[in-house]
């Protein structure tokens, strides 16, 4: 059954809820994610968040928040941020179980998809609202469809074997943007190439790589 | 410039920068703006992100504080654990101050009313965004005594926030659980309430849908913690339904 405590939000008084969640051991982490396992376990928490379950995503967020939060901290470069971004992943968790299709993903695979969305969102709304402001704010700041992913990738092996067919260059660049969150003009700094030079880089990999993946 | 700069993109190549994250300044708008209003556009993403996905299973797990997750509690509204919330019930001291709960309700509502008319105007853009949907209020009451309870439904946020304005005796053997009680009739469960005067939920999108104008929102009294079939089983002692505000 669902429950909902409340906060006085106008006399500023806030309750000391629940803090039975995030406390695990590395140990439990590894049996969760090992193999296949608790992968339909997950999905069945998601249908059951879905319709409202507050006990059912407080075991989700016990049993997926040390990946999640792993990625925030990956993408972002403060721990408060990584933090923040966590927050406004579950909550979208949350509103969005419903979305969720287990014909279509996974559950970690859509939960970690959300976390780097979002963690994306954070640091481009940054660079938008650095560059110029008024044309920052004609941008609507996130990713509408932050929540959908498809075509599932649980082989990570077959990832890894099409990544490791593209030439070093091509595939350092692409792990790069992936997991550090580099866009094309940050990587082009750092690699002292041309803007174009970087861009073409990376479409000519990510096509390559659309082709070994479909093969 | 490189001459390699003209490599011709493929289609469907905007897509797999926008999964892949690399996209800045004015081709991230354009990403952006595909992706609100070109259906085959999100698909190509979605399918990109699935692609890409098993990169992330490289990323070194690390368990969250605990703050992370009272934080997230406080923005849905709640506590997961009904048998918390009885708990605590019984150690915080009663917040009574019935002119507390007067000025938390006129806070609440000068939110509104202040805060809507003033949301900045659309910017001159070329997409169209769907208006923002008014809020609803229900005045919630038991027949001849007046009302109880006020609902405020923000349907942009998801935020349905509840101020208690009327007797509402309430104690440690009974919750009261609040309803939606949309066209079919048949009620849905929003969670149960807690002693404060002023509660706010942040609902499902499933849930959330269900309120709409002319829904009934209702107050149960049940067992701690909520009703165990998911339906009604004490009596109703406030009800109203959603209107504009």
């Amino acid at each position: 059954m669902t429950s909902v405590a409340c906060h006085l939000s106008s006399a500023g008084i806030l309750f000391p809820l629940s803090g039975r969640a995030g406390m695990k051991s590395s140990m439990d982490r590894r049996a969760e994610f090992d193999a296949s396992s608790g992968g339909s376990e997950l999905a069945a928490l998601l249908e059951a968040v879905a319709r409202g379950d507050r006990g059912a995503f407080s075991d989700l967020y016990r049993r997926t928040s040390a990946k999640l939060y792993g990625i925030c901290l990956r993408l972002l470069p403060s721990e408060a941020e990584a933090q923040e971004v966590l927050q406004e992943a579950y909550v979208l968790v949350w509103r969005k179980a419903d979305r969720f299709d287990a014909g279509k993903a996974s559950a970690i695979t859509w939960l970690a998809t959300i976390a780097r969305n979002k963690a994306i969102d954070r640091l481009r709304r940054r660079t938008l609202s650095g560059e110029r402001l008024e044309a920052a704010a004609d941008v609507e700041d996130e990713s509408p469809s932050a929540f959908e992913v498809l075509g599932d990738s649980e082989d990570s092996a077959r990832l890894g074997h099409c990544l490791e067919a593209l030439d070093e260059r091509a595939r350092a660049m692409i792990r790069s943007a992936f997991l550090d969150g580099a866009t094309y003009s940050e990587l082009a700094t750092r690699e002292n190439v041309p803007l174009g030079t970087m861009k073409s880089w990376i479409r000519r990999g990510l096509q390559r790589l659309r082709e070994c993946l479909e093969r | 410039m490189s001459e390699e700069t003209d490599i011709p993109e493929e289609p469907g190549g905007l897509a797999s920068e926008y999964a892949l994250g690399v996209l800045g300044g004015d081709e991230l708008r354009r990403a952006r703006e595909l992706e609100r209003t070109d259906s085959a556009f999100r698909h190509e993403v979605a399918r990109w992100r699935g692609r890409l996905a098993p990169m992330l299973d490289e990323v070194d797990a690390a368990d969250p504080p605990p703050s992370a997750w009272n934080a997230i509690e406080r923005r849905l509204g709640g506590a997961a654990d009904g048998g918390n919330v009885v708990e605590l019930r019984r150690r915080v001291t009663r917040w009574q101050g019935i002119s507390a709960a007067v000025s938390a309700l006129a806070a609440c509502l000068a939110i509104f009313i202040v805060v809507r008319p003033l949301a900045p105007s659309p910017a001159p853009v070329a997409v169209e965004r769907p208006a923002p949907a008014p809020p609803l209020l229900a005045m919630l009451g038991d027949e001849g005594k007046g009302t109880k309870v006020v609902a405020s439904w923000d349907p942009d946020a998801q935020r349905l926030v509840l101020a208690v304005t009327g007797d509402m005796p309430s104690d440690s053997r009974h919750s009261h659980e609040l309803w939606v009680i949309p066209a079919d009739g048949k009620p849905r469960s929003l969670g149960t309430m807690g002693d404060s005067k002023m509660t706010h939920m942040q609902l499902a999108d499933a849930i959330a849908q269900l309120l709409q104008q002319g829904a009934t929102i209702a107050i149960s009294v049940e067992p701690p913690g909520g009703s165990p079939t998911g339906a009604p089983t004490g009596p109703v002692v406030a009800a109203g339904a959603l209107t504009k505000a």
